[in-house]
């Protein structure tokens, strides 16, 4: 069972995913037009949206990174979707929380995840009983 | 031709050729697209022909039936932003064909 605290905390921070833009209630009855063509806009498309001065680092690739951009290509060759497809899912289908909040090829493991399970190569309790399984795997060690 | 293209389908003949003005169709935006939300309703240059490829918002949801040619579209950057303060800079982007229409002037 998660400790109180850590659920206590978990329930925070996705209250603080609330939108920036702080409206009276949600789910309005209306959204005045420059309002809805915000919310439609596609999240990929960044440009001219006006943003601070980011530190430019570079970054080594990560096993997992590796191993996700493999696998994603992997199901591409196989036929199971596109790159336009995995675009779509990883950069536009997760929405902005999950956007702009997980790492780059977080998003790509998320939407192979979610095409998976979406085309019926592996239902959700299969995959949720596969990472509990290798979750307890790596505990062990 | 990329890995995963279709082979031996024929796309539409192109409409534009390298110095064509073209306008950015401003069609309405959800789900997804490839074509920016700054070019929209925009006039440019067709300043090359590229390649054929799927439509992106066809390709993004498997529907993968039809070829288009694909243009780099040239922009001046004071059309795009007016307060852009450099009156030579230029942006490009690319654009299959059904995103633009010609501008006879």
């Amino acid at each position: 069972m998660t400790s109180r605290p850590e659920l206590r905390q978990q329930y925070d921070i996705i209250g603080s995913f609330q939108p920036a833009l702080h409206l009276p209630q949600n789910w309005n009855y209306e959204n005045p037009a420059p309002l809805f063509r915000a919310y439609m806009h596609p999240p990929h498309d960044v440009g001219g949206q006006q943003d601070v001065p980011v530190h430019y680092e570079e970054k080594e690739e990560e096993q997992w990174e590796l191993n996700t951009y493999v696998t994603c290509e992997v199901l591409g060759w196989r036929g199971v979707w596109t790159a336009e497809e995995r675009r779509r899912r990883a950069d536009n289908d997760l929405g902005y929380t999950l956007y702009l909040g997980m790492p780059y090829y977080g998003r790509w493991i998320w939407s192979a995840a979610r095409m998976l399970v979406d085309k019926k190569h592996i239902s959700l309790t299969e995959l949720l009983e596969k990472i509990a399984e290798v979750k307890a795997r790596y505990e062990k060690k | 031709m990329k890995k995963n293209e279709p082979q031996g389908m024929s796309a539409a003949p192109a409409r534009f050729k390298v110095g064509d003005r073209v306008q950015v169709k401003n069609m309405p935006n959800m789900f997804y697209t490839r074509t920016q939300n700054y070019v929209r309703g925009a006039v440019g240059t067709i300043a090359a022909l590229t390649y054929q490829d799927l439509i992106p918002e066809d390709e993004a949801f498997n529907y993968d039936g039809r070829l288009e040619q694909y243009y780099i579209v040239r922009f001046r950057q004071k059309d795009l932003w007016e307060e852009y303060p450099f009156e030579n800079d230029t942006l490009q982007t690319e654009s299959p064909d059904r995103w633009l229409e010609p501008v006879n002037h």
